[in-house]
């Protein structure tokens, strides 16, 4: 047959259709075998025939802590031939929430994770993707021994057991330039609303002499986003109401008053000036624009890192209504360690879990990831003394971890919270309605939403 | 195998990966949206019946109401202030002018950029107490303007922005749209003795009719799916008056978790913009055309 004769032709199509299908079909097994692959990553759970229990552990992915982690496996693996840790940062992306939700929808959450939001909590453990760590015989023994009592029963869940330990706390404090007060004439960080609205008149200025504010008391970002209502009406409201959280026992229970007074708080502080409606580049705190910054213990790393050697700075706690009286309480963003439902190994991820908050490992959380861990006696532990006497910041914050209210363990969390952005936005930042009707209507919105999501 | 395929027509066969993509990335998503209209889902855990509560919702959406009435307005300012300033930058640049190449892709460069990045540097322009506009102002002695912390500001500034990013685009059609009439019409109306306006407004604008309906539909597109800007900027702020509708989506589906919600808004709001070109195609088209 000539290659010019048309039935040639179409048998040579014929031929290139079945070596291009053959392609096809190669193509699709190799995608099959590699998506398997993937989404077998994070099963090196399995012993692989040597006897070895291979764990996946992931760390969140800030540089001081993932190279703590980096010496802690280490070590854990140089003493435990028989059961070696792979570490792995927290993959990239848009929040720690989302990867891990990505994650346990594919099927390819690690053994463990120290970087759990208890705020997510309860949507993992409603999709059985957590294991039940009361369910090891020596569960309570190692959780008395490190945590409070009180901060252990906040993370029960609703169906009684404990699927998470509380690893460390960021308390949220107020870090102030002191120079800036001191030109003020204000010799102590102010305690109380009145004394620090006194204070941000007194610092708010005109430097420029152009009629226009160019230095403010603080700063803080006021689009209406649900999560940075934790640096400001959260923070407020939990030391406001003495330690209260928005929920009672699974019931809304918003203490009114202290609300009331959060957003007038706030509200007094965009009305005058002493906050300013702008987002400001470059940052604000180290270049002497703001005095104040509502922020955690990971900003001293940054600090001493960043900040010019002229720039004197301190942490106070977060001011208080007037008429308040009692302990300070404040916002602590709570980090937890879990084991996920998809180990093999639940019993070797728990002897990793122990290695990870005995007392040495949570002094490399404090002296080398400038964290607080959540335990018990910290201040007064004689093998933690020292350290806190050299380093006299991350010592307020470790007071202040005492005192600390986290998230509500409850659904819809990132909703409600949401409804609280929007009337902080209304009446705090733009003073179109007063305090009272904020928290009448923020407490509405949040019954209506907790309504239609039963 | 051989035999298999001999019997199939070849043209099937190359067919099947458009077919395939077709169907997992077309015909699935639809097919799927429509089932989570009658259910709750968050993803994680596993599906709800939950028959027409989604649908009801909708009605008593107050927010949602409101989301689509700003996707109204920004389209309201948007569009026409698009069309104005491409239409004013491709006359100019199709007449012979010094230097017409470097400008024809000064004016696209921002078309290229990402809208991420536009928007990062509009936030910082547009700052209320340091953005560079306003000090610009005040150097002439006006007030500063509250662009992004105002709600009635708010929007406009958004529109002003996205008008900047995507004019260059427009500019490149108009100009295509320029360069195709033919030059014997200008010839004979010189001849006349018309002005440039008249030469501009009977000559120019009816034989860019084509071209400005292909302006219009993309710009409403564009219009509709509004959500990297005041996701960015304002977060949907200042009081709701930048939230667009499809931010609102957004919002519902990965910040809530109501995937089931979130479908039937989509779906909602598909069925606006669906009658929305039906009226444009009947109005528009026919006139233009006819």
């Amino acid at each position: 047959m000539k290659k010019t004769d048309p039935y040639y032709r179409k048998e040579n199509t014929g031929h290139i259709i079945r070596d291009s299908l053959g392609g096809w079909v190669l193509l699709l097994l190799a995608f099959i075998t590699v998506a398997g692959g993937c989404g077998n990553s994070s099963d090196p759970s399995g012993d692989s025939g040597t006897g070895v229990t291979t764990l996946t552990y992931w760390s969140a992915p800030n540089p001081q802590e993932y190279a703590m982690a980096q010496d802690l496996v280490a070590e854990w693996n140089r003493d435990n031939p028989r059961i070696q840790v792979k570490l792995q940062a927290l993959p990239a992306g848009q929040s720690s929430e989302e990867v891990l939700l990505s994650a346990m929808v594919a099927g390819t959450t690690p053994d463990i994770c120290s970087n759990i939001w208890p705020g997510v909590t309860n949507d993992f453990i409603r999709a059985k993707g957590l294991y039940a760590l009361d369910r090891f015989d020596d569960f309570e023994e190692v959780m008395a021994a490190r945590v409070p009592g009180d901060i252990i029963e906040s993370v029960r869940s609703a169906d009684g057991h404990i699927y998470q330990i509380p690893w460390k706390t960021n308390p949220i404090m107020v870090q102030y330039n002191v120079a800036m007060f001191e030109d003020a004439g204000i010799d102590e960080f102010p305690r109380t609303y009145s004394e620090f609205l006194e204070a941000a008149a007194k610092i708010t200025k005109d430097r420029s002499g152009d009629g226009r504010y160019d230095q403010w008391m603080g700063f803080r970002d006021i689009r209406p986003i649900w999560w940075q209502r934790y640096y400001d009406y959260y923070t407020s409201y939990i030391t406001a109401s003495g330690g209260k959280t928005f929920f009672d026992k699974g019931e809304l229970a918003i203490d009114r008053k202290a609300s009331d007074q959060v957003f007038g708080f706030y509200q007094s502080l965009y009305n005058n000036g002493y906050f300013p409606r702008s987002s400001l580049q470059g940052n604000a705190f180290l270049y002497g624009i703001i005095a104040t910054e509502f922020t955690g213990p990971w900003n001293i790393a940054y600090l001493e890192n960043n900040a010019p050697a002229s720039l004197r700075y301190d942490f106070a706690p977060v001011p208080v209504p007037d008429d308040y009286v009692g302990d300070t309480y404040s916002y602590g963003d709570h980090k937890n360690i879990v084991i996920f439902s998809t180990t093999r190994h639940p019993e070797a991820s728990w002897e990793f879990v122990k290695f990870l908050t005995t007392k040495e490992a949570d002094y490399r959380l404090l002296s080398f990831a400038r964290q607080i861990p959540v335990r018990k006696n910290l201040l007064t532990d004689p093998e933690f003394e020292e350290f806190f006497r050299e380093n006299p910041m991350l010592a307020r914050f470790a007071e202040q971890a005492a005192y600390t209210r986290g998230v509500d363990s409850i659904r819809d969390l990132k909703e409600i919270l949401d409804a609280v952005a929007r009337y902080y936005e209304k009446s705090a930042v733009y003073g179109a309605i007063p305090p009272e009707q904020a928290t009448r209507d923020m407490i509405e919105a949040i019954r209506v939403i907790r309504e239609w999501n039963k | 195998m051989a035999r298999f395929t001999k019997k199939i027509n070849p043209g099937v066969i190359l067919g099947l990966p458009y077919l395939a993509h077709l169907l997992l990335f077309f015909v699935y998503p639809v097919v799927f949206s429509f089932i989570l209209v009658f259910h709750r889902w968050d993803i994680v855990t596993p599906m709800e019946f939950v028959g027409m509560r989604n649908i009801g919702r909708i009605f008593a959406d107050e927010v949602f109401l409101q989301s689509i009435i700003n996707t109204g307005v920004f389209l309201v300012l948007h569009i026409p202030l698009q069309i104005i300033v491409a239409l004013f930058f491709a006359v100019l640049l199709n007449e012979e002018i010094r230097a017409r190449g470097f400008f024809r892709t000064l004016y696209f460069l921002p078309v290229v950029v990402s809208g991420v990045v536009v928007t990062i540097l509009f936030q910082q322009l547009f700052s209320y107490d340091n953005g560079l506009l306003n000090q610009f102002l005040a150097t002439l002695g006006l007030p500063y303007v509250p662009w992004l912390v105002s709600s009635k500001w708010a929007m406009p500034s958004i529109a002003l922005m996205a008008t900047w990013k995507n004019v260059g685009l427009y500019i490149i059609l108009f100009m295509a749209g320029l360069q195709s009439i033919p030059s014997q019409l200008y010839e004979a109306a010189r001849l006349d003795g018309t002005s440039t306006w008249q030469r501009f407004y009977h000559i120019t604008l009816p034989m860019l009719n084509p071209t400005m309906v292909t302006v219009v539909v993309l710009s409403v597109i564009g219009g509709f799916s509004l959500f990297i800007e005041p996701y960015v900027m304002t977060g949907g702020g200042p009081m709701n008056s930048t939230l667009s509708a499809v931010l609102y989506i957004y919002n519902q589906a990965f910040n809530f978790g109501h995937m089931g919600y979130a479908a039937t808004l989509g779906l909602f709001f598909a069925a606006i913009i669906f009658t929305v070109v039906i009226i444009q195609r009947r109005f528009v088209e026919s006139e233009l055309y006819q």
